[in-house]
């Protein structure tokens, strides 16, 4: 697989970095792991292979041999010999050029290749964390990059093949807590009633929003483990909503938390998009998917 | 001892919410205890610990029975074996370091004795791969954070804060004082494990 066009930041994603927080490791993976476990599928890859998550598309690549590709996110689309929507499989010829297309709406895009990358984890993952150069290509994709690829069982039989995306307009849901007894009553109701905005310094560490000012009562917290999905607010009252390449531990209260399967629809907010919580137990959501 | 969901794949396990190695030890015998279930990962940190679990393989009234009935029979943190001693050559000639003595009422000589001359234990890695959170540091030593952090601060550098110490594997933003710099690669993702301080090791400032 050889690129050609590398997009603003393109880096390799598998599941992510599992067992490794207590050595402060950040988990990574995809910002929105409902868009790549489908880029997977689509393309005829195992939940535990490597995608390519493009920020800032085009991104253009060519293979060596006939593949079936995807590409999912927010408002993708694909162009070979014709334009083919996001969320589908589609079969590229043996030097045909590949290229994903995104809107104004799109944040992050998830590229899969059947036979998936053939690269070796590092530290149990394949899996690219920028801030301290982990994972086998530990820094942006560039032109001219080629990355192997394992064989492909996938053909002709397998293009056309559609997954339907998650609803990205609309809102996430999230479960209250786990620090939520730390906020006013009010507060915690706001939360949940109001629409914030998504601003312009979001990225794979998280999401930050303006809107309500959400401060919390009381001394300060004992810094505790964080999972992805965690609605901290900093002193200063605006949320962030924690992605991929949160840290292990954090000190900020977390008002709630947003669950797993809507990690994607906050991610793929725009700046300037508005963002509403709606309030689930987490019973139900656990069953949701 | 209280248990609240932490979304919809993990509980938040909360200590009685102070730094104290004993608190300390018990929090990473709860992440050991989790884990040995295998269920799912755990994170300790001072007082809390965060369990993590697979919807789809646990239900979650599964986990959540499990993770009250290990915060209600918390298994015996005091048993543990003592970890490692880990040396750290240090260099006491850290930017933060004559301002630290001067309020804490000290000398620099009288500062380094103090941070040097006990064993501190490692009570858990975050913040960033690699870092470990260790203590107790003497009282005597008066660090609270800096005012405005530093926006960088470079890998290698051993720090204070009031009660705790750390190393800083890589070059990272960081509010805590300056006091020394050490050789040592506490994070080498080419080694496996790659962070060479684990939780419950202990640690000691050998001055160079």
């Amino acid at each position: 697989m050889r690129i050609l066009v590398p997009g603003v930041r393109a880096t390799i994603q598998d599941r992510g970095r599992k067992g490794h927080a207590r050595e402060g490791i950040p988990p990574s993976g995809p910002a929105d792991p409902v868009a790549l476990a489908a880029a997977l599928d689509l393309a005829g890859c195992g939940p535990d292979d490597a995608a390519i998550e493009v920020v800032g598309l085009p991104f253009a690549f060519r293979c060596d041999d006939r593949r079936v590709i995807a590409a999912t996110g927010r408002d993708v689309g694909v162009r070979t010999r014709g334009r083919v929507p996001g969320w589908t499989s589609v079969l590229a010829r043996a030097g045909e050029e590949v290229i994903v297309e995104g809107s104004a709406a799109t944040r992050f895009a998830y590229i899969a290749v059947s036979g998936g990358l053939a690269l070796t984890a590092v530290l149990g993952s394949r899996s690219t964390y920028l801030a301290t150069a982990l994972g086998p290509i530990a820094r942006p994709l560039i032109v001219g990059d080629e990355l192997p690829l394992g064989p492909s069982t996938s053909g002709v039989e397998a293009a056309g093949r559609r997954i339907e995306a998650p609803p990205y307009a609309g809102p996430a849901r999230a479960v209250a807590g786990p620090h939520d007894t730390r906020f006013d009553d009010a507060i915690v109701a706001l939360v949940f009633a109001t629409e914030f905005t998504v601003l312009p310094e979001s990225d794979r560490m998280g999401v930050r929003l303006s809107g309500a000012d959400l401060r919390a009562e009381g001394d300060d917290l004992l810094s505790c483990g964080i999972v992805a999905g965690a609605v901290q607010v900093p002193r200063g009252g605006a949320p962030i909503v924690l992605l991929a390449d949160h840290q292990t531990t954090g000190g900020y209260p977390i008002i709630a938390t947003v669950i797993h399967a809507d990690l994607g629809i906050v991610a793929q907010k725009a700046p300037g998009e508005g963002l509403r919580f709606d309030r689930v137990t987490p019973v139900v959501s656990a069953r949701s998917r | 001892m209280t248990v609240r969901p932490f979304g919809d794949r993990a509980f938040l396990i909360e200590l009685e919410q102070r730094i104290d190695p004993a608190i300390v030890d018990l929090a990473r015998a709860i992440a050991d205890g989790w884990e040995a279930r295998g269920l799912g990962e755990a994170i300790p940190a001072y007082a809390s610990v965060v369990v993590e679990f697979d919807p789809a393989r646990t239900p979650w009234s599964a986990a959540e029975a499990a993770a009250t009935e290990l915060a209600a029979r918390p298994p015996d943190a005091t048993a543990k074996a003592p970890g490692r001693l880990i040396e750290v050559p240090t260099v006491y000639d850290g930017p933060d370091l004559a301002d630290t003595a001067e309020r804490s009422g000290l000398t620099t000589d009288e500062l380094v004795a103090l941070h040097s001359e006990r064993e501190y234990q490692a009570f858990f890695l975050g913040f960033m791969p690699g870092l470990a959170y260790c203590g107790t540091l003497d009282p005597r030593i008066d660090a609270p954070r800096l005012l405005s952090p530093r926006a960088r601060v470079p890998g290698g550098s051993v720090a204070v804060v009031t009660g705790q110490t750390i190393v800083y594997p890589a070059d990272s933003p960081g509010g805590w004082r300056l006091i020394g710099r050490t050789e040592l690669k506490v994070f080498d993702p080419t080694r496996e494990p790659a962070a060479i301080i684990r939780a419950g090791d202990r640690l000691r400032f050998a001055p160079r």
